[in-house]
């Protein structure tokens, strides 16, 4: 986050009100993206605290009390093994947000790299490496991500590795072309002829001018990995079935239709975190970056 | 351009991708993972030297990767995707088996997700920042905020479960017979077959997962239609048709539709990249026996084979529904037609 602004403001800094003073009033402005950074943080600051939190621990079972409904005992009720649920929604913040993090992060680097290459490099290198960008964009992402996953053996961290695999084309995409046009100023030349090397004018001239789009659209795209994260979890290729993450309770939570709460509230837990960071995503979009507003 | 070339040219470009999406499959199944006999073997014919031997000659493994990639693709071309270790049997036959059941439930879907996203779109677009333009907007937002999975629960739990007005799991009730099989679509066989009650029972349990997959397409549709549709209402020649005094209805419909529809067309070409993946999670849920399903049970006990093949289909049909929007883009812009 500092980036985009230390960027920005430096770009900016001859108009007034700078960047961050508009970032402010259009946050004052806009109530979604302020509900939306609340609920996020609120659960960052759960998967933080949770075991201090939660009532029981997620795995301790009590089968004597096996799917009791909502109570003040079980506050989400319990499921087929007598579990807190409300316990486990609490735990499985602890995989599931990290699980997001990590994919855009991870898939978003990659990214950044392979496309400032393809641009910087050009020629043949820039071809190759298009062409790989288009093949992968040729597949429905997380179906690819689920085959890769298969073939890695079904497990969290494999799940998140199949899943920055298949993130990283459309910021290559986005970088290349930015990369294509930074490279063409004069500022890049002056670079050159001071002596500077390639892999230094790409990385400390180059890249800095380039990466503010990167970072809205990794924003943007939290939710859309979080919940890419929690399917792969559903049908089975992320964690194993005792797991408490949110997807997976969903999952096992099917076989038991009738106690709703097995399932509603994972579910829920999913949406409540989603539906935040589409909110922070797209007040995000509108106020830093008009070049990917049309999208 | 006339259409044959643009025809020829397309074709052209889509066989290196479909090569590619082969090699790619080829390099998930083979070189991921650590052992490609452990992974494509059921467990108890690991001690079976023959069949190990069998694997090996028929998918070439003790040959080189370029020439295991061959046979790979040799055999691909031959319809053979493997044998499934859940239901040890050729996965080509089980995905032909359930291939009309997704195809209907995709076809209904999309049909279902289109109208209501592009509704949603033009309600938003024209009556921008109105109450109906916020409501349009949280529905679109709900559609791409809350996990398809959840929305079928709660669907199937509140109109089947709690209101009884929409029929339960599966694809016909058990006491009904399937109609003779022409084209494997329920529906379209029971019609064929004049069978009105087979039809209505059918149709009555496609209509709730095609409403949900419908609901998790359309946010992405009806946002790409209200910016299309918003940045072409603000154009110039919006303003001068509605100074020749054309109707609004006519402006909107004719002049303003039309010129927003290419961008639309695209994302409807790209979420059915979603469409197949709401597939696999929405028919786990209905219990519904397409490709979906077979694809989450196939995950849910590690049936390699199975997993691969039914990710190979998807992707084919992925290119392939974006091949025909390309050319769709043909009698919709113009612009193609005169470069």
């Amino acid at each position: 986050m500092s980036s985009i602004y230390s960027i920005s403001s430096s770009i900016q800094e001859f108009e007034s009100p700078s960047r961050s003073q508009q970032a402010l009033y259009h946050l004052r402005r806009n109530p979604l993206v302020l509900a939306g950074l609340i609920i996020a943080i609120l659960w960052i600051l759960i998967a933080v605290i949770a075991p201090a939190i939660a009532p029981v621990d997620p795995l301790h079972q009590d089968l004597a009390n096996r799917l009791q409904a909502p109570s003040a005992l079980f506050l989400m009720g319990s499921d087929e093994l007598g579990r807190d649920i409300f316990s486990r929604v609490l735990w499985g913040s602890r995989i599931t947000i990290p699980a997001g993090l990590a994919v855009t992060v991870m898939g978003s680097t990659l990214g950044v790299i392979i496309g400032a290459i393809a641009g910087y490099a050009g020629g043949l290198i820039d071809e190759v490496l298009m062409r790989i960008t288009e093949l992968f964009m040729a597949f429905p992402f997380i179906i690819l991500a689920m085959a890769v996953t298969a073939a890695l053996g079904p497990d969290i961290w494999n799940a998140v590795l199949a899943l920055s695999v298949v993130w990283w084309p459309r910021y290559a995409r986005i970088l290349r072309g930015l990369v294509l046009e930074v490279k063409a100023q004069e500022y890049v030349e002056a670079a050159h002829s001071a002596g500077a090397s390639g892999i230094y004018v790409l990385f400390r001239t180059i890249l800095p001018n380039c990466i503010a789009p990167a970072v809205i659209l990794a924003t943007l795209d939290i939710g859309t990995a979080v919940i890419s994260f929690a399917a792969l979890s559903f049908i089975g290729l992320g964690p194993e079935p005792s797991s408490s993450e949110w997807g997976r309770m969903v999952s096992i939570g099917i076989d038991f239709f009738d106690q709703w709460w097995m399932w509603l509230f994972p579910g829920l837990a999913i949406s409540s975190l989603v539906m935040a960071l589409n909110f922070i995503g797209d007040g995000l979009r509108d106020i830093l970056d008009p070049r990917l507003r049309g999208e | 351009m006339n259409f044959f070339r643009y025809f020829v040219r397309r074709v052209i470009f889509i066989i290196p991708i479909l090569l590619g999406i082969t090699v790619v499959a080829f390099i998930i199944a083979n070189a991921i993972p650590a052992d490609p006999i452990n992974a494509n073997l059921p467990p108890n014919a690991l001690n079976d030297e023959e069949t190990i031997a069998a694997f090996r000659k028929k998918w070439g493994l003790d040959k080189p990767l370029h020439e295991q990639y061959l046979t790979y693709l040799g055999n691909l071309l031959q319809g053979d995707m493997g044998t499934s270790i859940k239901w040890r049997t050729p996965v080509s036959e089980d995905i032909a088996r359930r291939l009309p059941a997704t195809i209907e439930l995709a076809t209904l879907g999309i049909m279902f997700g289109v109208v209501l996203g592009v509704g949603l779109g033009l309600v938003s677009a024209i009556w921008k920042n109105s109450m109906a333009d916020y409501i349009a907007r949280v529905i679109a937002l709900i559609g791409v905020s809350f996990p398809v999975f959840l929305i079928a629960l709660v669907f199937l739990t509140l109109f089947y479960a709690k209101l009884g007005i929409a029929a339960g799991p599966g694809r016909l009730h058990i006491l009904l017979r399937p109609p003779p099989t022409v084209t494997g679509m329920y529906t379209i066989d029971a019609l064929l077959n004049g069978d009105w009650k087979t039809f209505g029972n059918a149709l009555s349990h496609l209509i709730l997962p095609a409403l949900t997959l419908a609901l998790y397409i359309s946010g992405i549709i009806s946002r790409i239609t209200r910016s299309s549709l918003l940045e072409v209402l603000n154009q110039d020649y919006m303003r001068t048709a509605r100074a020749k005094g054309l109707r609004e209805r006519y402006v909107i419909g004719f002049h303003g539709m039309r010129n927003s529809l290419i961008p639309v067309v695209t994302v409807i070409g790209l979420s059915y990249g979603n469409l197949l993946v709401g597939s696999i999670l929405i028919e786990s849920i209905f219990a519904y026996p397409g490709i979906g399903f077979y694809m989450f049970r196939a995950s849910t006990s590690q049936d390699f084979p199975a997993i691969m093949g039914v990710s190979l289909l998807f992707a084919f049909i992925y290119v392939g529904v974006n091949f025909v929007v390309d050319i769709l883009y043909f009698f919709l812009d113009p612009r193609i037609r005169v470069a």
